[in-house]
């Protein structure tokens, strides 16, 4: 609960942000329902202790994922391995708990284990769409190897097991209509930029505006800016380090009749992002301002 | 993972625009349009939506920090707080339909970044009162004022979608009154600390002037008096910001 909360304002991807926040809540009931059975066996509520010190190190490997990139390695951690894990744990223990002397625990056990394995399934979505990118893949596989590994040196999640991964459908998603479909949790999956809001005029103005930044074609450039501003944007210029091989249109906001787009500037040298404010000026497009902004 | 992250790690998609508000206000008032978006062309409405919509996933991720920022607070408010993100979760959801019913697209409008610096406060104490008092109390005059337009208009999606948003907004600021008051209790000056942050925070999102006590059709911003009582503010504290709007003049 706390690692997802946590992770939300550190990852780009807006169906992954949105999964993640769907499943905090979840999180924090299970956490809550085992901390109010505590006191029910002897124990003081509401407190939980690792099973054994290499427990919370296979939990900080996991939680110190934070740099935007990681989005891999967060997905894989929590839905590849710990829920998967977890799951198969608490399928154990609902098998082995006794049905006569403990129904409060089984319930719990039941409704935690039904919601893993929706999480389960609703991150699997999630790694299916972006697994189709090769390098994602490779990484997410990676980090999988690298946590079952630390994981079994842990004894599993309680300390006393394997790294046993429960993968079972849960039962809703049977039923397509369902509140509890895994499908429920996954929001904005297909959602993209569509480089068709940029107007059309402006489209060809900044692909060739593109071409003179790949090429280093200064005087193309300056065609393009308000006479004001040349100086400005002509210094955001100079400090650009290249070489790049392709400039794409990222994004394109409106202010009134200013547009602000961001161009992706990438190669193998890295990527930079323009961001670049375009207005209309006796007919033709111009560019009133030029900034570096974080990519 | 850090604790109290800096302003500048929020994580987004290339297709969103960050800005200055300041930057954003100024170009908008060259072009002799209202620094915050009116409601009075469609356009403005698709403005809005988008604002509100970026304000909402600001809203997650802030709540979401708070879950991971503070693990020593009491049990009870984390599990509000993280109740709290679910809810911000699906208005998330809700406001990607309702740009999509106005004909827009994310990342349509530059995206500030007011509302998650305000989120980032160090204190919880604080983070309940800035943001579930004072900005979660803007959003319930914002979403009261959407739900009064969007009746007249007779546009049943927005209106309905939105009512229901306000309601959980309404119950947000409910926990942020508990907690400001469970989280200070005993310590005076946490919890003047923690108000005058909230009363800044009104002032700032008084926006020049657009949020005032009028008719809905009248001003950009109409205060909802009778959705802030549902939601707990006293007739006093009501009253003080109705006072505040008419002293903020500074965008």
């Amino acid at each position: 609960m706390r690692i997802l909360g946590g992770w939300i304002a550190l990852t780009p991807e807006l169906p992954v942000k949105l999964l993640f926040g769907r499943h905090v809540w979840d999180c924090a009931q299970h956490a809550d329902l085992w901390g109010k059975r505590l006191p029910e066996l002897r124990e003081p509520a509401q407190q939980s202790e690792p099973a054994n010190e290499r427990v919370v190190a296979f939990m900080d490997l996991i939680e110190n994922c934070q740099t935007p990139a990681a989005t891999a390695e967060r997905v894989t951690g929590i839905y590849r391995v710990v829920k998967p894990h977890l799951a198969a744990v608490y399928a154990r223990h609902l098998a082995d708990a006794n049905a006569i002397y403990e129904p409060p625990t089984r319930r719990i056990l039941q409704r935690c284990l039904d919601e893993e394995r929706r999480h389960v399934a609703a991150g699997r979505m999630i790694v299916e769409r972006f697994a189709a990118d090769s390098a994602w893949r490779a990484r997410g596989a990676d980090w999988e190897q690298r946590l079952l590994a630390a994981l079994g040196a842990a004894g599993g999640i309680a300390g006393a097991g394997g790294t046993d991964r429960d993968f079972t459908a849960p039962p809703s998603a049977a039923t397509e209509s369902s509140p509890w479909h895994p499908a429920r949790d996954v929001v904005a999956l297909g959602s993209a930029f569509r480089p068709d809001v940029v107007p059309a005029e402006l489209a060809e103005r900044i692909e060739a505006h593109g071409r003179a930044l790949l090429a280093g074609d200064r005087a193309a450039l300056a065609q393009d800016v308000e006479a004001e501003a040349r100086a400005a944007v002509d210094a955001t210029y100079v400090d650009l380090r290249g070489p790049w091989e392709r400039a794409r249109v990222v994004a394109c906001a409106r202010i009134g009749a200013y547009r602000v787009l961001k161009l992706a500037l990438e190669g193998v040298a890295g990527r930079t992002m323009l961001q670049l404010r375009w207005r209309p000026v006796d007919g033709a497009w111009r560019i009133a301002a030029a900034d570096v902004v974080p990519s | 993972m850090d604790r109290l992250i800096a302003y500048d790690r929020l994580a987004r998609e290339d297709r969103f625009v960050r800005m200055r508000a300041r930057d954003v206000g100024e170009l908008k008032i060259a072009q002799g349009l209202p620094p915050f978006p009116g409601l009075a062309t469609h356009e403005q409405m698709r403005d809005r939506v988008h604002g509100i919509l970026v304000g909402e996933l600001q809203a997650m991720e802030g709540a979401g920090r708070t879950v991971f920022d503070f693990p020593d607070a009491p049990w009870e408010f984390t599990m509000d707080i993280a109740r709290q993100v679910w809810d911000e979760s699906r208005h998330v959801e809700i406001y990607l339909g309702l740009l999509d019913h106005l004909g827009g697209y994310v990342g349509e409008y530059p995206e500030t970044t007011i509302l998650w610096r305000c989120a980032c406060a160090e204190d919880a104490a604080a983070r309940v009162a800035g943001v579930n008092r004072g900005l979660e109390g803007l959003a319930c005059d914002v979403f009261n004022q959407l739900v009064h337009i969007a009746r007249k208009l007779g546009d049943p999606i927005l209106e309905r979608s939105v009512d229901f948003v306000l309601a959980d907004e309404i119950t947000h600021v409910r926990m942020g009154s508990r907690w400001l008051n469970e989280l200070t209790r005993g310590d005076a000056d946490r919890r003047r600390k923690a108000i005058e942050f909230q009363d800044s925070i009104d002032e700032r999102f008084n926006l020049a002037g657009s949020r005032q006590d009028g008719e809905h059709e009248l001003v950009a911003i109409s205060i909802a008096k009778d959705a802030r009582r549902l939601a707990g503010f006293t007739d006093e504290e009501i009253e003080r910001l109705v006072k505040s709007t008419q002293r903020s003049q500074v965008y």
